[in-house]
């Protein structure tokens, strides 16, 4: 328990303190900027909630790499920022374009999330309508093995998907419907791909389980099963799935969900170096393409919090090996792309090159064109506070901005994440484990970082405190990846960062600011 | 008009014109009823393109207008989460919304250690003033006994002053948001409505309309000297002034001892006919008069609330309000060429719609089409009353989805499309324009300001739906396109 004694003063002055009440933060009470690495956890955070004290650390110097607490129930009542399992497996799932993905549940579930990922498609919509079964009290006492297949039988009818993702939710958990067996006969019927996810919401409070389920049914259901040896890409636009060239180096992209278009500022950069892309998994994808993942010579996983399962089963099951890559920032993008050059330079030696040149030519634009951002930003202070692998992608691409990442931190982390971050941030950063938004707010009005990166839900609190807010989830409007993105990344940070409208607030009268 | 009916009708539309009616084949029509038709869904089983949310997002919307209230679902994490997201994105104002955080090893043995101890936490982290606790299909279908639970935690901390705790039950397989809000109001005047002395009061049940709409309601209200009791006013709460500070609790909006107050009010008011189950309580239990609905959109729909005002204030109209009334005429017969035998589209909340589609119709457009995803008889009745000033026959869809909306669009075309943000794709594919009102709206600013109650919020509802006809079938020399 290294860290233990730095964190509080012991449990008498927890519970002494415990009675105050702390609705309202005014944000004016922050400290002067200039209080640049954090040393210690601040227990005034933390007092209220003993059972929350671990879940926090501070990096005290290169070799320290033990991580907060983590991968445990959220307390109950708290504003957790958690999701469900349902939630951690429709988001993985859903960027696949040409699929229907029914949730087999009360309203709610379908009514919330349909259409919110943010994920661009160029070709096929249908992956962003909402379908439900709309389970009925009836149901819940009769079973909906029978309304379930009914409807996937009236949706195949309307629309011919190229498969149905089925979801299971809390209460078809509780309820005991069969899905495998419901997809299994509707399978027999329609000749479509039905695919059964098991996520029942409350099975685990970490939403991981979500995108390993999701995952599992690819791996069960989809990904081995395509019979074509270049599928045809059914949409146009953006991509092209080089169907007619002939056999070079194919590769998937795992983990990368082209949110905002993220993959078609991936996809030409690993084109141009003479590399197909067989799939990616799920950007912008189609079934067939994912059917056929398993022909692929190499992974690559980009979000490793939700996909690294998926590689790693697939390495085992078809032997396809997998690389680690960070599509984030001028440096790891350059990073990514020499790693993947590397594993194919046996068989293609000019490959190594050709990617050095893109990384030069590229990196030269990039610099030039953010160099007006960055001057701007340079020595501003960040506080992160994502889902996924973010939490650490994030730290090097805010360094090449000249900005500091303070304090890191993210909903659902595992403990190989947070040994992640802890190697990649510097000094004096505050890593959190699922904080909730009360503590979120308390550390914003501590340390009042010049931006916090975060999604949707904090983006309100942060704004009434008076703090820029950069979305990096579902809701963001401009690509982040890769090098052009990068461009995209800066403009945006800026734009949240230098606008003059903090300078409206009163705390920047009062001269805190 | 027979004024004695007015008051301890139900309904106070009912009692506008007590001609005979002649299609009578609904219950409680006392007017002559217009005709309206039920097309036929092209699908049976499924929901595509969902038209209404589940139980506890109702519930949940009432308990924010509760100051200092803190919401608590008794459910999985997702659905605290995915609501606060849907309202975030909505009003854009910080959302907090508790769980008990149920999982997998928790369900097995019952929701009761998580929901004691998540009152705990929230007692001691957030004293709030007040804690909503609603259910949501997870912990029904388990059965957990929320009432009892919360007794055992009243009896853990007999020395302690506990805020009210109330529990709502929401199951989201039955229903939707719309049953969500109306029950969540009507557990909170059941738990804790106590009769002692009057008040001079009218209680004013606002149904789930935007913080804009309470705000019109609290001015008009206030022009005509009215104190109330808004149940419930999430009108500082979620649209909230730029402060330097965050609260986790709701800063404004209806006090703990308005809502114990309001058995000693002279009346309620629903807005919503479909939120007045609160209101029948406390004509019920203590005898507090009841008046439901319609919503106060447009001319003749405000005129019923106001009178309505008037009488159980024994005032006249005041100046201020008929002056509104005037430029509300005013502007209506001045956008009248534009929006003749328009044709409208209108889906979301019953009330909303229904309110809408008669306001279209004062204005000489034709509502077409309307839908709602919630299921109700209510709603059929107050078209049929639309029916009456529509020149043709509106086509009426309830327990539908915007899937079910978007194929009669196509085979019936519309000029103008009136909803919430879902509807942006139809609009888009169909090209019409799409008037944004309802919930959620996601995709343009200002949901939380968009008023449709009352006469000055009905004018600029006139001038915005005139305005873009303009726009979209005129062209810049203000020819109309043919």
């Amino acid at each position: 328990m290294k860290n233990s004694s730095k964190k509080f003063n012991g449990s008498e002055s927890l519970k002494s303190t415990a009675k105050e009440p702390l609705k309202e933060l005014k944000s004016s009470e922050s400290p002067q900027n200039d209080d640049l690495i954090i040393t210690e956890v601040p227990d005034s955070i933390i007092k209220t909630l003993e059972s929350r004290i671990d879940h926090m650390c501070v990096k005290k110097d290169e070799g320290d790499e033990r991580g907060p607490s983590c991968n445990m129930a959220s307390v109950p009542g708290a504003v957790t920022q958690r999701s469900c399992v349902y939630g951690g497996a429709r988001v993985v799932l859903m960027p696949i374009t040409d699929a229907i993905h029914l949730v087999h549940g009360p309203i709610g579930c379908a009514s919330c999330t349909w259409d919110i990922r943010g994920s661009r498609s160029s070709g096929e919509e249908l992956y962003k309508k909402g379908f439900s079964t709309n389970l009925q009290e009836k149901d819940i006492v009769f079973g909906g093995e029978k309304k379930l297949f009914d409807t996937i039988i009236e949706l195949n009818g309307i629309y011919n998907p190229a498969a149905i993702f089925v979801y299971s939710t809390c209460v078809v958990g509780l309820i005991g419907d069969d899905l495998k067996s419901v997809a299994r006969e509707a399978e027999e019927i329609t000749k479509c791909r039905i695919i059964p996810v098991q996520s029942e919401g409350f099975r685990s409070f970490n939403k991981s389980l979500g995108h390993q389920l999701a995952c599992d049914a690819m791996l069960d259901h989809l990904i081995g099963t395509g019979e074509l040896e270049k599928p045809e890409k059914l949409g146009l636009g953006q991509k092209s799935l080089a169907s007619t060239q002939e056999k070079g180096p194919t590769l998937n992209i795992v983990g990368e969900f082209n949110v905002a278009g993220d993959l078609w500022a991936i996809q030409p950069l690993i084109e141009k170096m003479g590399i197909t892309v067989q799939s990616a998994i799920t950007g912008d994808s189609c079934v067939e393409e994912i059917a056929n993942a398993h022909r692929a010579d190499l992974n690559i996983v980009q979000c490793q919090k939700s996909s690294n399962y998926l590689a790693r089963q697939m390495e085992e099951k078809y032997g396809i090996p997998h690389l680690k890559v960070n599509f984030f920032g001028i440096e790891d993008t350059g990073k990514s792309l020499l790693s993947i050059a590397d594993f194919f330079q046996d068989q293609y030696p000019e490959i190594r090159e050709i990617a050095e040149k893109i990384i030069e030519t590229e990196i030269k634009k990039v610099r030039s064109e953010i160099s007006h951002y960055k001057t701007r930003l340079t020595g501003k202070r960040v506080a992160v506070y994502v889902g996924g692998n973010k939490a650490w992608s994030l730290i090097s691409a805010f360094e090449e901005l000249g900005m500091k990442v303070i304090m890191t931190g993210t909903q659902n982390g595992l403990p190989e994440d947070y040994h992640r971050i802890m190697e990649t941030v510097s000094e004096g950063t505050l890593v959190v484990d699922d904080a909730n938004s009360m503590e979120l707010a308390k550390l914003l009005k501590k340390y009042h970082p010049d931006l916090i990166v975060s999604g949707a839900k904090e983006k309100y609190m942060a704004h009434k405190l008076g703090i820029p807010f950069c979305d990096f989830n579902h809701d963001r409007i401009s690509s982040f990846a890769s090098f052009n993105g990068f461009i995209n990344f800066a403009k945006e940070v800026d734009r949240a960062v230098s606008s003059p409208v903090w300078k409206l607030t009163s705390k920047y009268y009062q001269g805190i600011v | 008009m027979n004024e004695d009916k007015l008051l301890p009708n139900e309904d106070y539309s009912k009692c506008q014109e007590l001609t005979n009616c002649d299609s009578g084949s609904h219950t409680n029509c006392k007017g002559s009823c217009g005709e309206i038709s039920i097309p036929k869904s092209k699908k049976h089983f499924a929901v595509i393109n969902p038209s209404k949310m589940c139980q506890p997002m109702g519930a949940v919307q009432v308990l924010l207008g509760i100051e200092g209230a803190m919401p608590l679902i008794h459910g999985s994490q997702g659905c605290s989460t995915y609501l606060r997201f849907q309202m975030c994105r909505h009003f854009r104002e910080p959302v907090n919304i508790s769980s008990t955080s149920m999982s997998e090893s928790t369900v097995v043995y019952g929701g009761e250690e998580n929901l004691l101890k998540a009152l705990d936490t929230i007692w001691r982290e957030y004293k709030p003033k007040l804690i909503g606790v609603t259910s949501s299909c997870l912990t029904e279908t388990i059965g957990d006994d929320m009432g009892l639970i919360i007794r055992k935690f009243r009896s853990k901390h007999p020395d302690e002053e506990l805020p009210p705790i109330i529990p709502i039950s929401t199951p989201s397989y039955s229903g939707s948001h719309v049953d969500g809000y109306d029950k969540a109001v009507k557990s909170l005047l059941e738990n804790m409505a106590v009769q002692n002395q009057t008040n001079s009061k009218i209680n004013i049940i606002t149904g789930n309309i935007s913080p804009a709409d309470i705000r019109e309601i609290k001015e008009i209200l206030e022009i005509m000297k009215c104190s109330s009791i808004i149940l419930t006013d999430n009108s500082e709460s979620l649209d909230a002034p730029h402060t330097d500070s965050v609260s986790f609790l709701p800063p404004a909006g209806t006090k703990v001892n308005e809502i114990i107050d309001s058995a000693n009010s002279k009346a309620t008011i629903s807005l919503c006919k479909h939120a007045n189950s609160g209101a029948k309580f406390l004509k019920k239990r203590f005898d507090v008069k009841s008046i439901s609905g319609p919503l106060p959109v447009g001319l003749k729909n405000t005129d019923k609330f106001i009178s309505a005002i008037c009488k159980i204030q024994n005032c006249d109209l005041p100046e201020k309000l008929e002056k509104d009334r005037g430029r509300l005429i005013d502007t209506i017969i001045d956008a009248h060429p534009y929006n003749y035998q328009r044709k409208v589209a209108i889906y979301g909340d019953p009330d909303v719609v229904s309110g809408l589609a008669g306001f279209t119709a004062e204005l000489g457009m034709i509502p077409t089409v309307v839908c709602t995803g919630a299921e109700s008889n209510r709603f059929m009745d107050d078209m049929k009353e639309v029916a009456k000033e529509s020149p043709t026959k509106p086509s009426v869809m309830e327990g539908c989805d915007l899937y079910d909306l978007q194929n009669y669009i196509k085979d019936n075309p519309v000029d103008l499309l009136i909803g919430n943000s879902y509807g942006a794709r139809i609009a888009n594919e169909e090209n019409i324009p799409l008037f944004r009102v309802g919930f959620p709206i996601y995709d343009r600013m200002g949901a939380q300001r968009i008023p449709i109650v009352g006469y000055s919020a009905g004018i600029s509802l006139v001038d915005t739906l005139a305005n873009m006809i303009l726009e979209k079938y005129y062209d810049a020399s203000g020819w109309e396109i043919e």
